[in-house]
């Protein structure tokens, strides 16, 4: 118990970090959460084209005409190549359609005839292209049974008119799910930084040579007084946690209580037990207090921004994730990435995560192992 | 006489170095033991040794009669410690500070209460409990260390210099209650490279060098150890050569030197030194203003026995 108390006296002198870190992940997490856009309506964008009619505005080429008008916003340039290039280049239109001269007349004779393009080669371009190619390809299924033009107008647009209904099954909250992830993700941040700071401090002064000395010396079994230090560290840790669990219960409710929560709770107490031992590991190889400070930017930050703590994953570059797989940081926020897309839970679809799991229970063996490697060597004085 | 520590032939090497060869000594009980040596002379390494700190290559300790060893926990119970450095939390106030340390020893609530303000009145920081270390002196921030090992009432005392730097106010307080502590009953070894605490504190003492022991035994012992028996200094004013060549011839003159206007004369044995000196400068007409006649010091012998060359 001497351990015990004199561990929660020094922490309740550093409870202003603690706090600190907390406000950091209440503060960017829950700021993160009201600014996210997670949308689930879509509105499909139209792509601005010029249409360059040769012909008589009549019949099937009206009808083309008016289709692409209806499907697209429709951009007037100067008729002259020199303009159009223009347009293409700086973006004013994405698509330009040259419908030829006769073209009624020589697509109702079954000539098939050739309508010339010009596009920008981007995906709205792309979307253009997908409106005209739709057209012709039904008018020219029409055309080899229907000679009447009129009645080609009507079934064309009849099948055009036709639309898919689509059914999404998914009951994923999406927007929940993608708000319950950023949190945990920065708290990756907030709990290895925390610790790292906490225990190495703590630790430091514990693990003081002179300190030490007078330890051993003492009618107190040293390995017990190790062994009290190790069970407060890991208290003090399993109660950080307990706290960030309960903010999230508090600021993302609703999904907590999905089997996702579960997931996120279980990957975060595995994450916590890693950092822990991270965080010892510093403890025992560093005894300068004024150092604590730049290692926890080195570690927590680092790690952060390198394993998508604070940046989405996909938007990092190979280079850096390549490099961010030698972190626990990695596969914790990679979980967490992939719980926001997972609905069926069995044993195939949680795989990923169970691996990343074991790889962190790996990363925390490797450091209680260096810990007890520097430990030992610390202790021979002699 | 009781013996409290025996040390046999406890020899400790550093590869080929000998830090500690081949030394034998016992500390009875109730009495404050001096530990006297040099920089480098193995005092620190034979404490460590005997603390188990340290594993020694030969030799035997025994502590109260048993064999000293790591694991000797009923031992270490009974053993407090004040090390040289200032060994506390800077996080803790003075009052958590021992309460912390006599916490390692002592299980019971009353008891260790208890103990925790007899230790803080020993060393005179009443006024001090709430004050972190950051906030105290030089000499406050002694005494708590001194607090810090010795709160837990242990029989045997160990302090390894706990006057280092400290003012001559704290250190009376100190050397007040190191005797306080041997008066209860502790036996203390004690380090010091301070000639003048050796001789007000300690019942024996025992002069280290290159790991071995150069002398032991009381102070007046000791210093029957030094080669002058004692030391005259006179101020005299323009004092011819031939009188000084004179002097030398006296009897039991060991050495003259006359530097400014100070004759020092060193007397190998004899008495009556002073009186013979007065007469010859009488005869002579020599005048003087001031005369002075000292026994050699603890720091004399000292000295005449690790020699004068510079240590690390």
């Amino acid at each position: 118990m001497t351990v015990f108390k004199t561990f929660l006296k020094i922490l309740n002198k550093n409870k202003f970090i603690i706090i600190l870190y907390t406000v950091f992940l209440i503060g960017f997490g829950g700021f993160n959460m009201q600014t996210s856009d997670n949308s689930t309506n879509f509105v499909a964008s139209k792509p601005d084209i010029m249409i360059v009619n040769y012909d008589e505005e009549k019949g099937i080429t009206k009808d083309l005409i008016k289709y692409i008008t209806d499907n697209s916003n429709i951009i007037e340039l100067n008729n002259n190549e020199e303009a159009i290039n223009d347009g293409l280049f700086y973006r004013d239109v994405n698509y330009v359609i040259y419908i030829p001269e006769n073209y009624g007349k020589d697509f109702m004779d079954g000539k098939n005839p050739e309508i010339k393009i010009k596009s920008t080669g981007d995906y709205q371009s792309s979307f253009a292209e997908m409106l005209l190619s739709r057209y012709i390809k039904v008018a020219n299924i029409y055309q080899k049974s229907i000679d009447n033009e009129d009645e080609l107008i009507s079934k064309i647009n009849e099948t055009l008119s036709k639309e898919s209904e689509v059914e999404i099954t998914s009951k994923l909250d999406t927007d929940g799910l993608a708000k319950a992830t950023f949190y945990y993700n920065f708290a990756s941040y907030s709990i290895l930084a925390c610790l790292v700071y906490v225990i190495c401090l703590i630790l430091s002064s514990f693990k003081d040579i002179k300190i030490q000395k007078r330890t051993i010396i003492s009618s107190t079994n040293y390995r017990k007084l190790n062994r009290q230090l190790l069970l407060s560290n890991s208290l003090f840790s399993i109660i950080l946690w307990g706290v960030y669990v309960a903010l999230s219960f508090v600021l993302i409710g609703d999904v907590m209580f999905s089997n996702q929560g579960i997931i996120y709770l279980i990957n975060s107490f595995i994450f916590t037990m890693c950092a822990t031992t991270i965080a010892l590991f510093i403890g025992n190889l560093v005894s300068n207090k004024n150092a604590i400070n730049g290692i926890v930017n080195v570690i927590a930050l680092g790690s952060s921004f390198l394993c998508g703590a604070f940046v989405p994953v996909e938007w990092l570059p190979d280079g850096v994730l390549k490099i961010a797989h030698i972190l626990p940081s990695y596969y914790y926020i990679s979980s967490n990435e992939s719980l926001k897309t997972l609905e069926v839970f069995n044993l195939e679809t949680m795989q990923p995560i169970i691996t990343n799991m074991i790889v962190i229970l790996g990363f925390s063996i490797i450091f209680i192992i260096l810990t007890n490697i520097v430990s030992k060597r610390k202790q021979k004085i002699g | 006489m009781k013996n409290i520590i025996e040390v046999k032939n406890l020899t400790k090497k550093y590869k080929e170095l000998k830090a500690v060869d081949d030394l034998s000594f016992e500390v009875h009980e109730g009495e404050i033991l001096g530990l006297l040596g040099p920089n480098g002379s193995g005092k620190s390494t034979t404490i460590n040794c005997l603390l188990s700190l340290l594993n020694y290559s030969n030799g035997s300790i025994k502590i109260f009669g048993k064999e000293m060893k790591p694991d000797s926990y009923d031992l270490k119970s009974k053993i407090g410690v004040v090390f040289q450095e200032v060994s506390v939390f800077d996080e803790l106030t003075v009052y958590e500070n021992i309460d912390y340390f006599c916490g390692l020893y002592i299980s019971d609530k009353e008891t260790k209460k208890k103990y925790i303000e007899d230790a803080i009145s020993l060393v005179g920081l009443e006024d001090f409990k709430k004050f972190y270390p950051k906030k105290l002196s030089g000499g406050l921030l002694r005494r708590l260390n001194i607090a810090c090992g010795i709160a837990h009432k242990p029989k045997l005392i160990f302090l390894d210099e706990p006057t280092v730097a400290v003012d001559p106010q704290s250190r009376n307080n100190i050397l007040d209650g190191i005797k306080k502590l041997r008066d209860d009953g502790a036996t203390i070894v004690y380090t010091t490279h301070y000639m003048e605490e050796v001789e007000i504190l300690c019942d024996r003492v025992i002069i280290l060098d290159k790991g071995k022991i150069l002398a032991a035994g009381t102070t007046d012992e000791l210093k029957e150890l030094a080669k002058i028996e004692e030391k005259i200094s006179i101020e005299v004013n323009d004092l011819e050569t031939k009188y000084i060549d004179k002097i030398k011839e006296l009897k039991n003159v060991d050495d003259v030197k006359y530097n400014g206007n100070i004759l020092l004369i060193t007397y190998k044995k004899g008495k009556n030194n002073l009186v013979e000196i007065m007469e010859y400068l009488k005869e002579n007409r020599i005048k003087y203003n001031k005369i002075f006649s000292e026994r050699p010091t603890l720091n004399d012998v000292f000295l005449e026995l690790t020699g004068k060359e510079l240590r690390d």
